[in-house]
């Protein structure tokens, strides 16, 4: 799908499907900073949801199969969270090392781990692999990966206190 | 511009303008850094800032990361890249690395003081306000 669709459900709710450009990233981070701002009137949550859209969406850009992938952003007042969820479909290769990364990051202390990783992306060349760490790690949310065959939802969750 | 070893740098949303200030090296930036991959543009542009740095025996870098409102986790990793480098140097090449944020913008908040530990012996992060 070439052309964003931005779609708002209701107050507590937004869902935008768009092509794997990496050029509606940056617009994509802006809009989610903004609607959150607004709907959770915290600054730094909102700031926080929307770098995990963006690195998520790096993510899926780069490593999409195919022209499918799309951003799903929910917030669910119910249970005290909000989920960022990126859907895109992916080759095997691509998903088996997502797997092991985030079993890797969620395995030790995530300053620890973030600091290690910085380490090791600086010895090598190619993508930083920083995304999911950062997430964890700066944004203090907690990470969760479904796989239905080819396609992946990964969802960064983030606790909304007080709420 | 004070100096031609120093250069500025203006693309894709970014702008880096270093300036002598007595015998500490300035750098500010403005913008974002969410390019594809910037690595491209910025690890070159590090490299040869450390190179002239080295070559003139400044001890003191001061980069302002106050107007960038944003930046990826591939902009991340140049400054990682930059420090991983920096921290190699021998003493009589060493520098002190001052990172300068705002805490008001989130991702300067935990990014700096996190970049910082990597080095604590050469990176400084300094909250600056206004």
């Amino acid at each position: 799908m070439e052309a964003m669709q931005i779609t708002p459900v209701s107050s507590d709710y937004v869902e935008l499907r768009f092509g794997p450009r990496w050029t509606y990233i940056s617009c994509v981070r802006k809009f989610v900073a903004s609607f959150f701002m607004i709907g959770l009137a915290d600054k730094e949550r909102a700031e926080q949801i929307s770098m995990a859209a963006s690195e998520l969406l790096e993510n899926a850009v780069k490593y999409a199969s195919d022209e499918e992938s799309y951003l799903k952003i929910s917030i669910a007042k119910q249970s005290s969270v909000v989920d960022v969820c990126v859907k895109n479909r992916a080759e095997p290769h691509h998903i088996n090392t997502l797997r092991r990364e985030l079993a890797l990051i969620q395995a030790g202390n995530p300053e620890s781990v973030y600091l290690k990783k910085m380490e090791s992306a600086a010895m090598t060349e190619g993508q930083s692999r920083l995304g999911l760490i950062r997430i964890l790690y700066e944004a203090n949310a907690k990470l969760r990966l479904d796989v239905h065959d080819n396609e992946v939802a990964i969802h960064a969750l983030f606790p909304l206190e007080g709420a | 511009m004070s100096d031609n070893a120093f250069t500025p740098l203006s693309a894709d949303g970014l702008s880096i303008t270093p300036q002598m200030s007595g015998d500490v090296l300035r750098v500010k930036m403005t913008g974002a850094v969410e390019m594809r991959d910037p690595g491209e543009l910025l690890n070159p542009y590090w490299t040869g800032l450390d190179d002239a740095v080295r070559a003139k025996s400044l001890k003191r870098v001061e980069v302002d990361l106050r107007d960038v409102n944003f930046m990826n986790s591939s902009g991340i990793l140049t400054l990682v890249r930059w420090i991983t480098k920096a921290k190699t140097h021998a003493p009589d090449q060493a520098y002190k690395l001052v990172l300068q944020y705002d805490r008001n913008v989130t991702w300067q908040r935990t990014s700096i003081p996190t970049l910082a530990k990597l080095a604590p012996q050469i990176v400084e992060p300094a909250e600056v306000n206004g």
